[in-house]
């Protein structure tokens, strides 16, 4: 063997230990920042009625919640039925009208036999389809209430998050993605007293 | 001495030609984008599939409608944008499902899905190859995002390296918005007629 | 540093560059052989030509074309097309599970696609065939397991249109398909 060769496969040998020591740290820096996030998580923020809340894609403002036995369409359904109604403001901030608004907040914590709500647009008593960007809008999200669960006095919402990346990891595409939640909202229920029909 | 000054150059310029590509790759939905057609506001643009031209646009801050003897007023937060177009399918029948207003700042408005149900409105109409057809289209735009404004037109929002006619809109009242204008069925040579108040 | 690469290393090297010329292509074609398989059997590249009146066997069935007329259209440019073809089931089995498309043609290439909704001028003076079923599952399964599926469609054309043809596929007889003319 040369002296040549030798100093070379020394070299290729340091260059493999800096590479792999590298990696080493690199893994157990992202391992340990995981760990101390999980273990100081920091609490979702709990929002009060009438603050607006930065969703990333959204600012959202919750109103009030209301319990009714008529959807916000104004017409009485057929057979009696119950409605969950929370009120709010809803702006789009994104560049791009958008319908995606459906899943941002749910009910905390979740109630397995409620279905999804519907959403209704405010001033026009009509299901709401795209919001656009810099028109806000006054909605109202009704869910329809199972007569087996009891209402609630206080509703909480748990406000989830989106951020737009503009490559995301998989395809390089541009798109909104979800995050955690960014607020607890509790609203206290307003009942609506129980009105037969014609009244 | 010098094979060091050497190498460090070497990796400095290996950096910036990396940096280089990483900054000008084209994002994913550009390189799946639609193939625009420019158009002018009043003459017909032609696509390989379908030919589009966009006419008077009006402006309104409520939209009535008279159907069936029953007047129903949509209400918008912005300002609704009505465009009468004429559409036609070149080679295939086929249906006009995406039209957007792509305002000066560039947000994209979509058709507003409010008064869809209206007859002729633009995704709702089956074009023949060979039948020009009058279309409209309904916009709820803000205020700010009117002058300077585009109309994008394409057979499905999705289709990557699909067609897409852009037609700038060039003549539009922005400072005098009327009040409401009402659309009116119409057994004319246009299927609906508009009246500004 | 400099040392003399062997000979038959530096053959290696040019074989294997030659190599990657080949296996690259292959490799592609073999990654998008399903692709075009798919492609190719999904477009209608292989038209029956059938004579009015003529029939023809076809997906388990013989078809032939009825009547191909020209109504009056809502304007002096339209004009509608009523076609009526029927189709005498021999395979039942295999007419069902398949998808049915049928569209219209002209000299220039041009091709309409059947209207939703069947024509009001079509009701007035067809009423028999307005009332007949559009080509599909429906029709078979109404004809019984030998009987005549008797089907209608209608186009809205220009009245210009000349070198009307009538094509049928069915998609699991793919890519060959039924142009009455």
């Amino acid at each position: 063997m040369s002296v040549g060769q030798r100093s070379t496969l020394r070299q290729r040998l340091f260059a493999f230990l800096v590479a792999g020591l590298g990696g080493l740290a690199a893994a157990a820096a992202s391992f340990a920042m995981t760990v101390y996030e999980a273990s100081n998580s920091r609490p979702t923020p709990t929002v009060a009625a009438g603050e607006p809340i930065d969703t990333g894609r959204w600012v959202i403002t919750f109103r009030g919640a209301r319990t009714g036995s008529v959807p916000p369409t104004g017409t009485e359904p057929s057979q009696p039925k119950t409605f969950l109604m929370v009120e709010f403001d809803l702006d789009n901030r994104s560049a791009a009208t958008s319908n995606a608004f459906a899943s941002m907040f749910d009910i905390d914590p979740p109630i397995t036999d409620v279905q999804a709500p519907a959403f209704y647009l405010a001033r026009d008593k009509w299901i709401a389809s795209g919001v656009h960007p810099g028109i806000p809008e006054h909605m109202i999200a009704a869910w329809e209430w199972p007569k087996a669960q009891p209402l609630p006095q206080d509703l909480r919402l748990v406000v989830g998050s989106q951020i737009y990346k503009r490559r995301d990891n998989l395809y390089g595409g541009s798109g909104w993605f979800d995050r955690d939640p960014v607020a607890i909202v509790a609203l206290p229920v307003k009942t609506e007293m129980v009105v037969g029909p014609g009244q | 001495m010098r094979t060091g000054l050497k190498e460090t150059g070497a990796i400095i310029f290996a950096a910036a030609i990396l940096y280089a590509m990483q900054r000008t790759t084209p994002l994913y939905s550009n390189i799946t984008s639609p193939v625009s057609i420019a158009g002018e506001q009043g003459k017909r643009t032609d696509a390989r599939a379908f030919a589009l031209a966009v006419g008077d646009v009006h402006l309104a801050r409520t939209v009535r409608i008279e159907r069936f003897g029953q007047t129903r007023t949509y209400t918008t937060s912005g300002v609704w944008v009505l465009v009468e177009a004429a559409a036609e399918a070149k080679r295939e029948s086929l249906t006009l499902t995406s039209a957007e207003w792509l305002g000066p700042s560039g947000l994209r408005y979509s058709l507003s899905q409010r008064i869809s149900t209206m007859p002729a409105m633009l995704p709702a109409e089956r074009l023949e190859p060979g039948l020009p057809k009058p279309v409209l289209m309904a916009f709820e735009v803000p205020e700010n995002e009117l002058a300077g404004g585009t109309v994008l037109v394409a057979p499905s929002a999705f289709t990557p390296l699909g067609e897409e006619v852009r037609v700038a809109i060039t003549e539009l009242a922005v400072g005098d918005i009327p009040g409401a204008v009402t659309i009116r069925r119409s057994d004319g040579p246009m299927p609906w007629t508009l009246e500004t108040e | 540093m400099a040392e003399a690469i062997s000979r038959a290393e530096r053959r290696r090297y040019w074989l294997s560059l030659a190599g990657l010329g080949f296996a690259l292509p292959v490799a592609v074609l073999v990654h998008s052989w399903e692709s075009l398989e798919a492609w190719r059997s999904g477009s209608d590249r292989d038209p029956i030509a059938v004579d009015r009146g003529e029939s023809q066997r076809y997906a388990g069935a013989e078809w032939r074309l009825t009547t191909l007329s020209r109504l009056p259209g809502g304007s002096a440019d339209e004009a509608v097309v009523l076609a009526e073809f029927e189709a005498r089931i021999e395979d039942p089995g295999l007419l069902a599970e398949s998808p049915c498309a049928v569209v219209l043609t002209d000299a220039e290439g041009r091709r309409w696609l059947p209207a939703f909704l069947t024509r009001p001028v079509v009701r007035k003076m067809q009423p028999e065939a307005a009332d007949k079923p559009r080509c599909g599952g429906l029709a078979f399964q109404g004809a019984g397991t030998h009987g005549t599926a008797r089907m209608a469609e209608t186009f809205v054309i220009p009245a210009t249109a000349s070198g009307l043809a009538l094509s049928v596929t069915l998609a699991n007889a793919r890519p060959r398909h039924l142009l009455f003319r």
